[in-house]
């Protein structure tokens, strides 16, 4: 159950990885005009439309994540304090806290992004957007690290 | 008047609160994963780790909801203005305060 509840918050974290990768660097480096290029594709998505999935995709992959953070305290931590391994276990610390406070900035973030428009809105829905992206972005490889220490399934 | 207008209120608070609660561990229930126990407030381990991580989030987004209510109240131009930077501020300034509690695993 655990297994298949972590491969579930992982399929849904690269999910939500890759549209507010797409966001942030759309909001900071937008095409003026599509020319069918990969680096204008990625630069022209309708950001918008990206901000309800992204709220729905973060607290999806959270539930998960959230359900199978009590086995990791009873199984993974204690390993990691055995073997030592202070970083990778600071690492996790700092995800559980970066996690809740993007939880959050969820509201905010949906607020600047209501009415893209307003200009004077701009550099504020910017920063938001690209902090939530460095924070799932932190998230993903930390999680990504910790489930590779010991290898899948050992 | 919308309600939408203290989101960045609420996301600014939230921060604010989410640390302190972590803090001074102000957690608003306690969860035992190995003998699968929930409690009331903050209580010691029972049979291995006790978990306020849970209980933290509602500590942070009940105390969140009453002050961006209580903002409001408040006028909407100025508060717009000043929550536009406090909004990505807080949080960051709060990324550093936590990474600052949490030094001791990197350091050793």
């Amino acid at each position: 159950m655990v297994t298949l509840l972590l491969i579930i918050h992982s399929l849904l974290a690269v999910a939500l990885l890759g549209a507010l990768t797409h966001q942030a660097i759309s909001v900071w480096w937008p095409a003026t005009r599509r020319t069918g290029s990969f680096v204008s594709g990625l630069r022209s998505v309708p950001s918008m439309s990206y901000t309800n999935a992204i709220i729905l995709l973060f607290c999806l992959t959270m539930i998960p994540g959230a359900i199978v953070y009590a086995e990791y305290r009873i199984v993974v931590r204690v390993m990691l304090q055995d073997y030592r391994l202070y970083g990778p276990e600071g690492a996790f610390e700092l995800k559980e806290h970066l996690v809740a406070i993007g939880l959050g900035l969820l509201p905010a973030y949906w607020y600047y992004w209501k009415q893209p428009a307003v200009k004077d809105r701009a550099s504020t829905r910017a920063i938001v957007t690209t902090l939530l992206a460095v924070i799932v972005w932190y998230s993903f490889l930390v999680g990504h690290v910790l489930n590779n220490i010991r290898g899948f399934g050992s | 008047m919308t309600i939408s207008r203290v989101f960045p209120v609420f996301s600014i608070a939230f921060a604010v609160i989410y640390i302190a609660s972590v803090w001074y561990n102000l957690a608003l229930f306690t969860y035992h994963p190995e003998p699968d126990l929930w409690g009331p407030l903050v209580q010691p381990p029972k049979q291995g780790p006790a978990m306020y991580w849970y209980g933290w989030l509602v500590t942070a987004t009940l105390g969140a909801a009453a002050l961006a209510a209580l903002a409001l109240a408040l006028p909407a131009k100025p508060l717009e203005r000043a929550a536009s930077v406090l909004v990505w501020l807080v949080p960051i300034a709060m990324i550093g305060v936590i990474s600052y509690i949490l030094r001791g695993y990197f350091l050793r």
